[in-house]
C-alpha cells in the first residue's frame, strides 16, 4: 500500500523501482532518540524536504546527496523501537522496507546504549539481508566508557558497520563509499538472518508449511511472516483476510492456540525474549564498559532534577526563566517593569525601545511610508494602498513574528538536545495526569507558547491516540506570542501601576494555562469516556551539554514550520483583511466605516451588547475581532486604523471609549477565542476532519464569549 | 499457571530506590506488551530501580533510563533479587 510506484507517481521506467533521479534510495531506521534526525541531517545537507507519508499524517523527510557521480536519495523512515506493526509508525516503516522501492536500510545504533538499540537492526536484519548499520554518537559513547567493537559485529552480523559522529563528522564519508559499494553489489549477506527460537522451531516450520499456500504475503520473507504470525500480527491477518484466505488464517490461529496450550506462554513473550537473548548474547562480545565517574554540571543537573520536590520546581524556575528571558528580548516585558521598578526607569524605557518585535516593526512602519511616497500620484490608489497596507505590513508581520519564534524553538531546542526536556516531562507528569493528559504533553505546551501552530503539530508525540486529540483541541487555548504583544499593549494602555499591569497580565495566562487544562479534562471525560490519565513511557537520555549544530538544526526546522505554514496564512490574509478594510459596497472606501470590514463588525456587534458597549464602538470592537480572527497580531493594527492610523495604540483604544472593565474583558475574549487561521488550518490537518475542527472552533468562541462576559460582571461589581 | 502471583512476585511499582529484579511477566493489552518489551523489558530482563518516590518511577534496563508512569509500572511484575549486603 505504502510505497509502491504506482501510487507515488515519481517512477521512471528503469526496473520499475528507482524512483526519477535517483542512484540509490537508501531508507533510513532507527529507534527514537538514537541521533537519527541529526545524522539525516548530516547525510543530505540542505536538501531535506518534509512531506507526509501517503495518506496520512507522519512525517516522512527526504533529501538527496552526490557521491562519486552518483546520486544517493535518502528516505527517512518514522523512528520506531520495532516493526512489530503495533502502530502506524511502525506499520508505515515496514511496509516501506519490503515494497522493494529501498536499495538498501541504514540502520541507527545508538553507540551510548547499544545494548538496547540493537534491536532494531535485528528485527529488520530478520526481514532483509539489505542493511548498513551505523554506530552513532561515538563520540559520546567514549567519554561514557563504552567501546564497541566494529569489526566484530560486522563479522556476527555479516553486513557493514559504521561508526560514525554527525556532530563531528566522523564516518560520514566512508558511509557513503559502504553505500555506493553495496548498491554496486558487493555486499556478503545473501539472506536474512536467522535467529533459533529454539522450542518454537517446530512452530516456526508448521506455520511456514501453511503459508506457502498465500498469495497475500508473498511480498513477505516466508519465515519472516511465519515468525510474525506466530506472534500474532494484525496488518498480516488483515492482508490475509483482505485476500479471501480465512481458511489459512484459521490454521493460523491454530498453530498460535497450540504454542499457548503446549507451552503456556503467550508466543509473543517467547519470540521477543529469544530475539533479546540473541541480541545480548552478540552484545556480550562486542560491548566493552568502563566504569567513568562523571561530574560537573551536567552530573549536578541529573541529581537536582531528579530530586522528589526541588527537581519539578527547578523545572518550573527553568521554564519561568526562559519565558522570561524570551519575552524580554521580544517585547522589553517583564524586564522593563522589572528595571522600572527597581528605579532604572532609563533602562527600562531602552530595552522598551530596542526589543526585536518593536525595530521590526518600526522598520516596516517607515518601508511603508517611504513607498507610499515614491508612488503616490504615479502609480493608481488601489496600487498604493495594496503595496503601502497590505503586502508590506503582510510581510512585515511574518517577519516580525519569525525571530520571537525562532528564539523560543532555540531555547526549547537546547532543553530538548541536553536531555532536560524528557525531565521535566517527568516532573510535570504528575499535575498534568490529574486533567488527563501524560507529562509529554508539556512539549506542545511549551512550543504553544512560541507559536500555537508547531505546538498543535507537536501532538504527534502522544503516544496515545485520545492524548493526540486532546493536545491537538486544548493547546490553541495557550498564549503565543502574537497574543502576548497584544496583552502587552492592552495592559500597558489600560493599566499604570507595575502591581496592576503585572496581576492583568498574569491573570490572562492563568486563564489561557486553566482553559488549557480544562479542556483535555473535558475532552477526556465526556468525549472518550476515559478515566484512566494516559500512561508515560519515557526514555531518559544523559544530560550533556547541547550541541549548537544540533540545537540550530530542531530549532529551525520547527521555525521553517511556522514559515511555510503560518507565514504563507499570515501573508495572504493580510491581503485579505486589506481588502474588506478598503473595499465597500461602493468601490474604494475612503473612510473605514463603510468598508466590508465594517459592516461585518455590525454583523456581529449585537453579541457585544452585553459587554454595555455602545453601538459606535460595539462595531469597531466587532470589526478587530474579525481582524484578530485571521491573525492576533491584526487586532492591534485594526484598532489603530479604525481611529485613522495617526494615533498610538492607547490614544485609539481610550478613543474607543471602552472602561477599563470592558476593555479587559474584551483582551479576554481576544485571548481565547481563536488563536489564528493558520492554527484552525493545522487543526484540520491534524485531526483530518471537518466536523471536529469547526467543533473546535465553535467551542474556542463560545468559551471565550462566557468567560470574558463572566470575567466583566464580577470585575463590574469590584470596579 | 498465568494469573498466579507467586508470594515473591510483585508488581514493579512496589519496589523500593535501588534495587534490581527480574521481569516475570508483564500484564496488559497487546499495545502496551508489545511498546514495552520492544523497549527491552521481556521477560527474564534485570530491571534497576533507580528512584521510586513520588510520580514516575525511573528504572534502568539493558543500559538505558527509562521513567514510566505508575499505571503501567504496576502492570509489570517482578521476582525482586536479595540484596547484597556490602562487606563492609
Amino acid at each position: 500500500m505504502i510505497g509502491k510506484c504506482s501510487n507515488c507517481g515519481l517512477c521512471s521506467g528503469r526496473g520499475g523501482n528507482v524512483r526519477e533521479g535517483c542512484d540509490v534510495i537508501v531508507a533510513v531506521a532507527g529507534q527514537p532518540n538514537v541521533g537519527k534526525s541529526t545524522l539525516f541531517n548530516v547525510l543530505t545537507g540542505e536538501t531535506a524536504r518534509v512531506a507526509n507519508w501517503p495518506g496520512v499524517t507522519v512525517e516522512r523527510k527526504e533529501g538527496v546527496r552526490e557521491f562519486r557521480g552518483k546520486r544517493i536519495c535518502f528516505i527517512d523512515l518514522p523512528g520506531t523501537y520495532g516493526i512489530s506493526a503495533s502502530s502506524l509508525e511502525e506499520v508505515i516503516a515496514r511496509e516501506y522496507i519490503v515494497s522493494g522501492e529501498p536499495d538498501l536500510i541504514l540502520v541507527l545504533v545508538d553507540s551510548t546504549a547499544p545494548e538496547r538499540t540493537l534491536y532494531l537492526p535485528i528485527q529488520i536484519l530478520e526481514l532483509t539481508p539489505n542493511v548498513i548499520i551505523a554506530l552513532t554518537k561515538t563520540d559520546l559513547a567514549h567519554g561514557l566508557g563504552i567501546h564497541i567493537h566494529v569489526d566484530k559485529l560486522e563479522a556476527k552480523l555479516g553486513v557493514p558497520v559504521i561508526a560514525t559522529s554527525a556532530i563531528k563528522g566522523i564516518g560520514i564519508r566512508e558511509l557513503f563509499e559502504k553505500i555506493i559499494e553495496f548498491a554496486t553489489g558487493r555486499r556478503r549477506r545473501q539472506t536474512p538472518l536467522r535467529i533459533d527460537y529454539g522450542g518454537l522451531e517446530p512452530f516456526i516450520s508448521e506455520m511456514i508449511r501453511i503459508l506457502k499456500g498465500s498469495k497475500a504475503l508473498s511480498n513477505y520473507p516466508l519465515r519472516w511472516a511465519a515468525i510474525r504470525l506466530l506472534e500474532g500480527d494484525q496488518r498480516l491477518e488483515e492482508l490475509m483476510e483482505k485476500a479471501g484466505e480465512g481458511d489459512i488464517l484459521k490454521q493460523v490461529y491454530r498453530v498460535r492456540e497450540a504454542v499457548k496450550r503446549s507451552i503456556g506462554k503467550d508466543p509473543v513473550e517467547l519470540i521477543v525474549a529469544a530475539r533479546y537473548n540473541f541480541v545480548d548474547s552478540i552484545a556480550r562480545e562486542i560491548i566493552v564498559r568502563v566504569e567513568r565517574v562523571e561530574g560537573g554540571l551536567s552530573k549536578f543537573f541529573e541529581n537536582v532534577l531528579s530530586k522528589p520536590i526541588i527537581g519539578p520546581l527547578v523545572g518550573i524556575a527553568m521554564l519561568l526563566a526562559i519565558m522570561v528571558l524570551v519575552f524580554s528580548i521580544n517585547t522589553g516585558f517583564p524586564l522593563n517593569l522589572i528595571l522600572d521598578s527597581l528605579g532604572f526607569s532609563e533602562a527600562a524605557s531602552l530595552i522598551e525601545s530596542v526589543s526585536i518585535s518593536g525595530l521590526i516593526n518600526e522598520g516596516f512602519n517607515y518601508l511603508s511610508d517611504v513607498v507610499r511616497n515614491a508612488l503616490e500620484g504615479g502609480a493608481p490608489p488601489w496600487l498604493t494602498s495594496l503595496i503601502a497596507d497590505g503586502i508590506i505590513p503582510g510581510v512585515g508581520s511574518v517577519l516580525s513574528f519569525f525571530p520571537l519564534i525562532l528564539l523560543i524553538f532555540v531555547f526549547l531546542a537546547m532543553l530538548e538536545d541536553s536531555g532536560i526536556a524528557p525531565r521535566l516531562a517527568i516532573s510535570f507528569h504528575n499535575f498534568l495526569s490529574r486533567f488527563g493528559f501524560s507529562g509529554r504533553a508539556i512539549y506542545p505546551l511549551m512550543i504553544s507558547l512560541g507559536c500555537n501552530v508547531p505546538g498543535v503539530m507537536a501532538s504527534r508525540t502522544s503516544i496515545e491516540d485520545e492524548e493526540r486529540y486532546e493536545v491537538i483541541f486544548s493547546v490553541p487555548f495557550i498564549p503565543c506570542q502574537a497574543r502576548l504583544i497584544v496583552t502587552l499593549a492592552f495592559i500597558t494602555s489600560l493599566f499604570t501601576s507595575p502591581l496592576t499591569q503585572s496581576v492583568a497580565f498574569i491573570f490572562i495566562y492563568v486563564i489561557g494555562f486553566t482553559a488549557f487544562l480544562i479542556t483535555g479534562y473535558l475532552i477526556r471525560r465526556l468525549l472518550f469516556r476515559k478515566i484512566e490519565p494516559p500512561e508515560l513511557i519515557i526514555e531518559i537520555p544523559t544530560i550533556h551539554r547541547p550541541n549548537w549544530k544540533v540545537v540550530w538544526w530542531i530549532s529551525w526546522d520547527y521555525s521553517k514550520h511556522f514559515l511555510k505554514k503560518a507565514g504563507v496564512i499570515i501573508f495572504a490574509l493580510s491581503i485579505v483583511s486589506w481588502f474588506l478594510l478598503s473595499y465597500g459596497p461602493s468601490g474604494l472606501a475612503t473612510d473605514i466605516s463603510e468598508s466590508y470590514g465594517a459592516y461585518l463588525g455590525r454583523v456581529i456587534s449585537p453579541l457585544l451588547v452585553p459587554y454595555g458597549l455602545s453601538w459606535e464602538s460595539s462595531w469597531r470592537v466587532g470589526y478587530a475581532l474579525i481582524n484578530g480572527f485571521v491573525a492576533k497580531e491584526g487586532l492591534i493594527e485594526a484598532i489603530v486604523l479604525l481611529q485613522g492610523g495617526e494615533v498610538t495604540f492607547g490614544e485609539a483604544l481610550r478613543m474607543l471609549g471602552l472602561t477599563t472593565t470592558q476593555a479587559y474583558a474584551i483582551l479576554i475574549l481576544m485571548m481565547l477565542y481563536v488563536p489564528c487561521l493558520a492554527t484552525i488550518a493545522v487543526i484540520y490537518q491534524e485531526s483530518r476532519s471537518v466536523k471536529l475542527t469547526l467543533l473546535a472552533v465553535i467551542y474556542m468562541l463560545v468559551l471565550a464569549y462566557v468567560v470574558s462576559l463572566i470575567v466583566y460582571f464580577i470585575l463590574s461589581i469590584f470596579v | 499457571m498465568r494469573g498466579v502471583i507467586y508470594m515473591n512476585e510483585v508488581p514493579l511499582s512496589a519496589l523500593p530506590r535501588g534495587s534490581r529484579a527480574l521481569v516475570v511477566s508483564i500484564r496488559g493489552g497487546r499495545g502496551l506488551v508489545n511498546r514495552l518489551m520492544q523497549m527491552g523489558i521481556t521477560p527474564g530482563t534485570i530491571i534497576e530501580v533507580i528512584d521510586n518516590t513520588a510520580g514516575p518511577i525511573m528504572i534502568k534496563v539493558r543500559g538505558v533510563t527509562i521513567a514510566l508512569g505508575r499505571g503501567v509500572a504496576s502492570k509489570i511484575f517482578v521476582r525482586p533479587y536479595p540484596r547484597i549486603p556490602y562487606p563492609y
